[in-house]
C-alpha cells in the first residue's frame, strides 16, 4: 500500500530530483518481516539508571550486538536511554548530549527508546520535573529523526523494573519492527505480570482471539496479524460485510461470525461461538467503527447516536458480557483514535466515541485485572485504508505527509502490530493504557 | 429415532446399524431475482461463493471434506465439473472430491440425501451438499440444425464432405436457443402444469395469495431476528434475497392479474405474486458423523433421519406435474412410522403457492388418500402455524438445485432452536418428481 | 379385407418419390380445373359404362424396402421421440404412402387426388419392426362410399415382413361434393359439442412444421409446404400433416414393447403456425399404465376440436 509519492521520491532519477528540489521524502518504514533481525545493528545502551545493566544483558540475551559506549564511526540500529533513575532535571544533561551524536549514526529504520518512571501525583516537583522532562525530550527528538526512525518510551511504574516481563515484551516492540509507524509515544508498564512467550514470532501461540469489524481494511489486517502471531481469530463483522469476512476468515483459517456488535446479546454470541467451536476466548479486539461525519451545526440524531451506539456502548455491553463471564485471564484491546484525543474538525460524534473509549478502557482496567486480563486501546493516526481513502485527496495528502513525523500515513498492519502486542499475555502488566500508533501526527498531546 | 412399524419399506436404520448423521449448519447466498444483481455471475462463481461462506462459518480451510456434491438445473456444458471445479476455487483442501448431482428442482435434496447415507454407512464422515442455478447466466445452445452442421462439417475430412455439410446450413439455424423451464414431453411450462392442479384441487385464488403473503411476512421476520446471520453469507452487495417484499399486501397481490392457466378463464388463479420468480443463488449444507462434529467442536442442529423420493405420471395425465411429494411422503412416514402429524415444523417448497396448497389438499382428501396413496385414511390435515415459519420460495426465491440447501439448513437450525421434535421436508421438481425427508432435532 | 386374389398385382420396381406423384397431381388438377367437370377436381375417370364408379382391382406392390436408419433417426428427432432400434408407427406409415399414392394416381383410381380430405387412421401395429429387416408393402384401395359431404374410401397399406404382416393401416380420405351414382348420402350426424379434456401438454408447431415433416417422409404435398402453396390450392392457409399430428400423440402415447393398435380421427386442420393444447389419459375406466389411453388435439384456448384418437395394447 505504499503510495505512489513515496515510491517516486524514494527510488532512481526521481528520489535525486526529489532531494534538489528540497520535497518530503518519506522514508519506507522498517516493518516486521519474518527472519529479519529484530534490530538492523548494534544497540548502544546510554546511561547510568538501575535499568542500564539489566537492559544490556536482556538485549544480549536476544542476540543483539549491545554496546555501552558509541563507536566512533559505526553506525547503531538503536539507542536505548536508561532515564529510570533521573531525580533533578539536571540529570538530564549527559545522556543527551551523548545521545546527539549517536542519533547521527542511526541507521534508518533505527530506533532510539527511553526507559524512565512515570512523573505521577504528589511527586517531589524536582524528581517529577525531571521525569516529565524526559517526555518532552523524547518526543522533541521524535520529531528530529529521519529516515523512518523513531523515538519512543518506556514508563516503568513504581515497583517495576526490566525483569518485568511486560517491561521487557514492551521494549522488545518498541525496538522491532513491529512498531514501525508509534512514534513519539510512552507506553507504561504497571505491573510486573505476564509471561514471555516461548517464541517471539508466535506470541499468541494456543490463543482464540476475536477481531470485530474484521471484514475489511484494520480489521482484516488484524485478524491476519494475530493469526500469523499465532491466535485462532474468530472474525466478527456484520452480515452485510459477509463475502469479505469470508475471505478474510478464510484467509487466516479462523472461523467467521457474523454479527452486529450493536446487538444486546453481542457479546454473549461471541464467546458461545468462541468457546464452542474454538474451546476458549483469550483475546477481543474492539475494532468494529463507524464514521459519520458532519459539522455539529449540521449534525442529526442518526449519525450522532449509530456512532456512539457502535464506537463506544457496543464495546461497553459486550465488556458486560465478558466480565460477567468470567473469562480467565482475557485481553481486551479496543481501537481508539487520535481524533478522541486531539479533535478533528467534522468529527464530534467519532471523537466523542473515541474519546468514550479511552475513558472506558481507563475505567474497565481494575475489573480486567481482576479476571487476570487486561483491556487496553490502540488509537491510530491516518491509516491508509478504504475508509480513508474516501477523505478528500487534499486533506489525504497533508494528513498523511505534513503533519505526522513519519511524514506518511500508517498502514493497516501497524495498528495490527501494536494490538498483537498488547494482546499478548507478555503485555499483562499493560493495563488501561491507549497506545498511539500515528506516525507521531502532529495532532494531540 | 422412531422405530419402524410393520408397514414400512425397510428397516429403521437403528436396526441396520448405520449410524447418525447431522446437518452441522449451512450457507447460502442471498437469492436474487433473474437479470439482476447476479446476472454477471455464473453457476461455478455462485457455489463457490456458497461454498466459501460455509468454509468460513465452520473453519474447514484446508480440511479434506469427504465428498461435495451438488448440482445445477441449467448448466453450461463446459460446466461438466461444476462442483469440483467450484471446490477448486474454495478454500477447502483441493483433494476434496466432488461431483455434480441432477435431479431439476429436488438436486439439492437428492445430493444432501445421497451424502447423508454414505455418512450414515461409515463411507464418509462429512460432506458438503447442494445446489446453485442460473437463469441469468443461462446456456444459449445454437440451434439444433446449426449445431448438427457444426458436428457433421467437424466429421467432414474432405472439401466434398465440408460442402456437403455447408450446404445443409439455413440462416433461420443462426436463432440460438434459451432453455425454458417447459416439461420436454408435455411442452407446458411448470406454470401451466401447476395451474390445471391448482384448478383440479379447487385452490382459491385468496387461499394462494394469503399462502404467498405468509412466506413474505415470515421471511421478513426470520431476518429482523437474524435468523439468517449464520445461514446467509451477503454476495455482490445483495445482503437479503432480494425478491422479498416485507411490506406486500393481500390487496397488492389481489391486483396482478393472472400468469398462468389463463386458458382456465374465472379458474385462473395464479399470479406472478403466488409463484416463485426466476431466480439466481447458491446453497450449501454441511453434513458429518456425530464424530467429525465432535471431533471439529462442530454443532450439531438436527438429524438427517431419511429421505424418500417419488414421481408420477404427468404426461398422460395421471397426476399433476408437481404432486409428486404428496405420494413420498406417506411412504416416508410408513418407513419411519410416523404420521403426518407427528412434525413441528413443515417445509413444503413453495414453488407456487397452489403447489403447497394443492398438496395439503391432496392430503386431507379421503378419495385421494385411499385411490391414489392406497391408504385406509387420509393423511389429514398439518397445523399451518408450523408450515414455512421461516419463509420459503414465494418469498426467497427459488434457484432451482439451490431450493433444497436453503431449506435444510433452515429447517435444521429452526429444529435446533426448539430443541427438540421433527420437521418435514417436501420439495417438487420437474419431470414430476419429488423428494421429500425428515430431519430430527438436536 | 378382400382377398389379394381378385385383384391385379402391379410390382412396382422401388418406392416411387411422392414429389413426382404431386406435380403430375397438381398438372392434373389444373387441367381438370380448366375443363371443370368434377367440383372436387380431377377427371372422371374408372367410370364404367353404366356410369358407376368402381375402385380398380388392383394392388401396387413393392416387394423389397429397406429402411434409412439416418431417416428414422431424422423422424424420431422432428417428433422428439427417442433415437431407437424400433419403427414406430407413423413412420412406418411413411414408408408405405408412396405405396398408397401410387394406388390413388392410378389412371383407375376414380377421385381426384388434390383437394382429397384425410378423415382417420385406423393402424394396427402388429409386433415391434426393426430398422434392419427387410420389408416388404402393398397398398390397395377399397370400400368406396358415400359420405354426408361426398364420396370416401379406405386406402389399405400392408407392410411385411419375414412373410408375415407385421403392420396394417386403414386411411380414409374424402373427396367432397362427389356424389357416388346411385348412392345417396347419408345425412349429417349431429356433432356433438366438444368440451377440451384436461391439458396434459401443448404442441407450439413453427410455420416450416410442414416442410419439417415433408424433408424426413417425403409428402411434399403443397398444403402443407407454404402459405403460398396452400392458397394454390384453395386454403386458407398451409396445415399440419395429420400424420405429423399422430406422430406426436404417439411419441407420448405408444407402448415400448410389443404391438398396438391406434386411430386417430381428424376434425379441422391445424394451420401453421399454430399452437395444439393436447391431452392424453386413460381411456375410460383403464388404469394400467400400458391400457388404452385416448388423446385429443385442439386449438388452443379454443373449444374447436383438431384430432382425436386412441392407443391400445394388442
Amino acid at each position: 500500500m505504499t503510495n505512489q509519492y513515496q515510491k517516486l521520491v524514494n527510488t532512481g532519477l526521481t528520489k535525486k530530483i526529489a532531494k534538489q528540489l528540497g520535497l518530503p521524502r518519506p522514508a519506507v518504514l522498517r516493518r516486521h518481516a519474518a527472519g529479519a533481525p529484530l534490530v538492523p545493528g548494534p544497540v548502544v545502551v546510554l546511561g547510568d539508571g538501575a535499568s542500564a545493566q539489566p537492559t544490556a544483558d536482556l538485549l544480549l540475551g536476544w542476540g543483539l550486538d549491545v554496546l555501552r559506549h558509541l563507536p566512533p564511526g559505526r553506525m547503531v540500529g538503536a539507542v536505548v536511554v536508561a532515564y529510570d533513575d533521573v531525580a533533578r532535571p539536571g540529570d538530564l544533561a549527559d545522556v543527551a548530549l551523548n545521545l546527539g551524536p549517536a542519533v547521527k549514526s542511526l541507521v534508518p529504520g533505527g530506533r532510539v527508546v527511553s526507559i524512565s518512571r512515570p512523573a505521577g501525583d504528589g511527586k517531589d516537583p524536582e524528581l517529577a520535573a525531571a521525569r516529565q522532562g524526559v517526555d518532552g525530550l523524547m518526543r522533541s527528538l521524535g520529531r528530529e529523526l529521519r529516515g523512518g526512525a523513531t523515538a519512543n518510551g518506556l514508563l516503568l511504574a513504581e515497583g517495576v523494573d526490566m525483569g518485568a516481563p511486560s517491561a521487557q515484551a514492551a521494549l522488545r516492540f518498541l525496538l522491532s519492527g513491529r512498531s514501525a509507524y508509534v512514534d513519539g509515544q510512552f507506553l507504561e508498564v504497571s505491573d510486573g505480570r505476564g509471561k514471555l512467550p516461548e517464541d517471539w514470532e508466535k506470541p499468541l501461540a494456543g490463543k482464540v482471539a476475536v477481531v470485530t469489524g474484521a471484514a475489511r481494511g484494520i480489521g482484516a489486517s488484524i485478524a491476519a496479524t494475530l493469526a500469523r502471531d499465532g491466535a485462532t481469530v474468530v472474525a466478527v463483522d456484520v452480515p452485510a460485510a459477509g463475502s469479505a469476512l469470508a475471505r478474510v476468515a478464510n484467509d487466516v483459517r479462523g472461523t467467521a461470525l457474523q454479527l452486529d456488535v450493536t446487538r444486546a446479546d453481542a457479546g454473549h454470541l461471541i464467546i458461545e461461538h468462541a468457546t464452542q467451536r474454538h474451546g476458549r476466548l483469550d483475546i477481543v479486539v474492539h475494532n468494529a467503527g463507524i464514521t459519520r461525519d458532519k459539522l455539529l451545526a449540521n449534525m442529526d440524531e442518526g449519525r450522532w447516536k449509530s456512532v456512539i451506539a457502535v464506537n463506544t456502548e457496543s464495546q461497553l455491553r459486550m465488556n458486560q458480557a465478558f466480565l460477567a463471564a468470567g473469562l480467565p485471564g482475557l485481553r481486551v484491546v479496543s481501537l481508539a483514535s487520535t481524533s478522541g484525543i486531539a479533535g478533528n474538525r467534522g468529527q464530534t460524534n467519532y471523537a466523542a466515541s473515541k474519546g468514550g473509549v479511552m475513558g472506558m478502557v481507563r475505567a474497565s482496567s481494575a475489573a480486567f485485572a481482576d479476571i487476570d486480563g487486561g483491556i487496553n486501546a490502540v488509537a491510530p493516526g491516518f491509516i491508509e485504508t478504504e475508509m480513508t481513502a474516501r477523505v478528500p485527496v487534499a486533506t489525504r495528502a497533508v494528513a498523511r505527509m505534513v503533519m505526522p513525523s513519519l511524514m506518511q500515513g500508517g498502514l493497516p498492519v501497524d495498528v495490527a502490530e501494536a494490538i498483537s502486542f498488547l494482546a499478548s499475555d507478555a503485555a499483562a502488566g499493560v493495563n488501561g493504557e491507549t497506545l498511539r500508533v500515528c506516525g507521531q501526527s502532529l495532532i494531540g498531546r | 429415532m422412531a422405530t419402524s412399524t410393520s408397514s414400512a419399506a425397510s428397516p429403521s436404520q437403528a436396526s441396520q446399524g448405520v449410524r447418525p448423521v447431522v446437518v452441522i449448519g449451512g450457507n447460502r447466498i442471498p437469492f436474487a431475482r433473474s437479470n439482476g444483481a447476479y446476472a454477471d455471475a455464473s453457476n461455478q462463481d455462485m457455489l463457490t461463493a456458497a461454498l466459501d461462506g460455509l468454509v468460513a462459518r465452520f473453519g474447514l480451510q484446508g480440511q479434506r471434506i469427504g465428498a461435495v456434491a451438488a448440482g445445477a438445473v441449467l448448466k453450461h456444458s463446459r460446466d461438466f465439473n461444476l462442483v469440483r471445479e467450484s471446490v477448486l476455487g474454495t478454500a477447502l483442501d483441493p483433494t476434496t472430491p466432488a461431483y455434480d448431482v441432477q435431479m431439476a428442482c429436488a438436486t439439492g435434496m437428492e445430493a444432501i440425501g445421497s451424502l447423508a447415507n454414505k455418512i450414515k454407512l461409515g463411507q464418509l464422515d462429512s460432506a458438503i451438499g447442494g445446489g446453485v442455478d442460473t437463469t441469468s447466466d443461462a446456456p444459449i445452445a445454437v440451434s439444433e440444425g446449426l449445431r448438427r452442421v457444426l458436428l457433421e462439417l467437424a466429421r467432414a475430412r474432405t472439401p466434398k464432405q465440408r460442402l456437403a455439410a455447408l450446404s445443409k446450413f439455413r440462416p433461420k439455424d443462426l436463432a440460438p436457443h434459451a432453455p425454458g423451464t417447459g416439461e420436454p414431453r408435455t411442452g407446458l411450462s411448470m406454470g401451466e402444469h401447476q395451474a390445471l392442479t391448482t384448478a383440479a384441487w379447487g385452490v382459491s385464488r385468496e387461499a394462494q395469495d394469503e399462502l404467498a403473503l405468509k412466506s413474505h411476512h415470515n421471511l421478513a421476520a426470520a431476518y429482523e431476528r437474524n435468523f439468517f446471520d449464520d445461514l446467509i453469507t451477503e454476495y455482490r452487495g445483495v445482503g437479503r434475497d432480494n425478491n422479498l417484499r416485507p411490506s406486500t399486501t393481500l390487496e397488492k397481490l389481489g391486483s396482478l392479474k393472472p400468469a398462468f392457466g389463463r386458458d382456465l378463464g374465472d379458474k385462473a388463479t395464479m399470479t406472478a405474486g403466488n409463484s416463485t420468480p426466476l431466480t439466481d443463488g447458491a446453497s450449501s449444507v454441511l453434513l458429518g458423523s456425530e464424530e467429525f462434529a465432535r471431533a471439529n467442536d462442530l454443532p450439531m442442529l438436527a438429524n438427517f433421519v431419511d429421505f424418500e423420493a417419488a414421481s408420477v405420471d404427468f404426461v398422460r395425465g395421471k397426476e399433476g406435474l408437481l404432486m409428486a411429494p404428496a405420494y413420498a411422503v406417506p411412504r416416508l412416514l410408513a418407513r419411519q412410522g410416523l404420521t403426518l402429524q407427528d412434525f413441528d415444523f413443515y417445509e413444503i417448497h413453495e414453488a407456487f403457492a397452489g403447489t403447497v396448497l394443492s398438496t395439503l389438499a391432496a392430503w386431507e382428501d379421503e378419495d385421494f388418500c385411499r385411490n391414489k396413496l392406497g391408504l385406509d385414511a387420509p393423511l389429514g390435515s398439518i397445523d399451518r402455524s408450523k408450515l414455512n415459519v421461516a419463509g420459503s420460495s414465494l418469498a426467497a426465491g427459488h434457484p432451482f438445485a439451490a431450493t433444497g440447501g436453503r431449506i435444510v439448513a433452515t429447517l435444521a437450525k429452526l429444529l435446533h432452536e426448539k430443541g427438540s421434535g421433527r420437521g418435514l421436508i417436501s420439495v417438487c421438481a420437474a419431470g414430476g418428481q419429488g423428494v421429500v425427508a425428515v430431519l430430527e432435532a438436536r | 379385407m378382400s382377398g389379394t386374389a381378385e385383384r391385379r398385382c402391379i410390382d412396382l420396381p422401388e418406392v416411387p418419390a411422392l414429389g413426382g406423384i404431386y406435380a403430375a397431381a397438381v398438372k392434373k388438377t389444373a387441367a381438370s380445373r380448366i375443363g371443370g367437370v368434377l367440383p372436387g377436381g380431377g377427371r372422371r375417370r374408372g367410370a364404367d359404362d353404366d356410369g358407376r364408379w368402381q375402385l380398380p382391382a388392383v394392388e401396387h406392390r413393392v416387394r423389397r424396402l429397406r429402411v434409412d436408419t439416418g431417416r428414422l433417426t431424422r423422424y424420431q428427432r422432428l417428433m422428439g421421440d427417442t433415437v431407437r432400434e424400433d419403427l414406430p408407427s407413423v413412420f412406418v406409415h411413411g414408408l408405405a404412402f408412396p405405396v398408397a399414392m401410387s394406388v390413388m394416381v392410378d389412371d383407375g383410381f376414380p377421385l381426384p387426388l388434390l383437394g382429397m380430405v384425410h378423415l382417420s387412421n385406423r393402424v394396427e401395429h402388429l409386433r415391434r419392426i426393426r430398422p434392419g429387416e427387410e420389408l416388404s408393402v402393398r397398398a390397395w384401395a377399397e370400400d368406396l362410399r358415400p359420405h354426408f359431404a361426398g364420396a370416401q374410401v379406405d386406402v389399405v397399406a400392408e407392410v411385411g415382413a419375414g412373410g408375415e404382416a407385421v403392420w396394417r393401416g386403414v386411411s380414409t380420405y374424402l373427396a367432397k361434393g362427389v356424389d357416388l351414382p346411385g348412392r345417396t348420402r347419408p345425412e349429417r350426424p349431429e356433432k356433438p359439442v366438444f368440451t377440451a379434456p384436461t391439458r396434459t401438454g401443448q404442441w407450439r408447431l413453427a410455420a416450416d412444421t410442414g416442410r419439417a415433416y415433408a424433408g424426413v417422409l417425403g409428402d411434399w404435398n403443397p398444403i402443407h409446404l407454404t402459405s403460398l402453396s396452400a392458397r394454390a390450392l384453395g386454403m386458407k392457409r398451409h396445415i399440419a400433416h395429420g400424420m405429423y399430428l399422430a406422430g406426436r400423440a404417439l411419441a407420448g402415447a405408444a407402448p415400448r414393447e410389443g404391438g398396438y393398435e391406434w386411430g386417430i380421427e381428424f376434425a379441422s386442420p391445424v394451420f401453421l403456425p399454430g399452437t395444439v393444447d393436447f391431452s392424453v389419459a386413460d381411456a375410460e375406466g383403464g388404469a394400467d399404465p400400458y391400457g388404452t389411453v385416448a388423446f385429443t388435439g385442439w386449438r388452443r384456448g379454443a373449444s374447436r376440436e383438431h384430432f382425436s384418437g386412441y392407443v391400445a395394447p394388442r
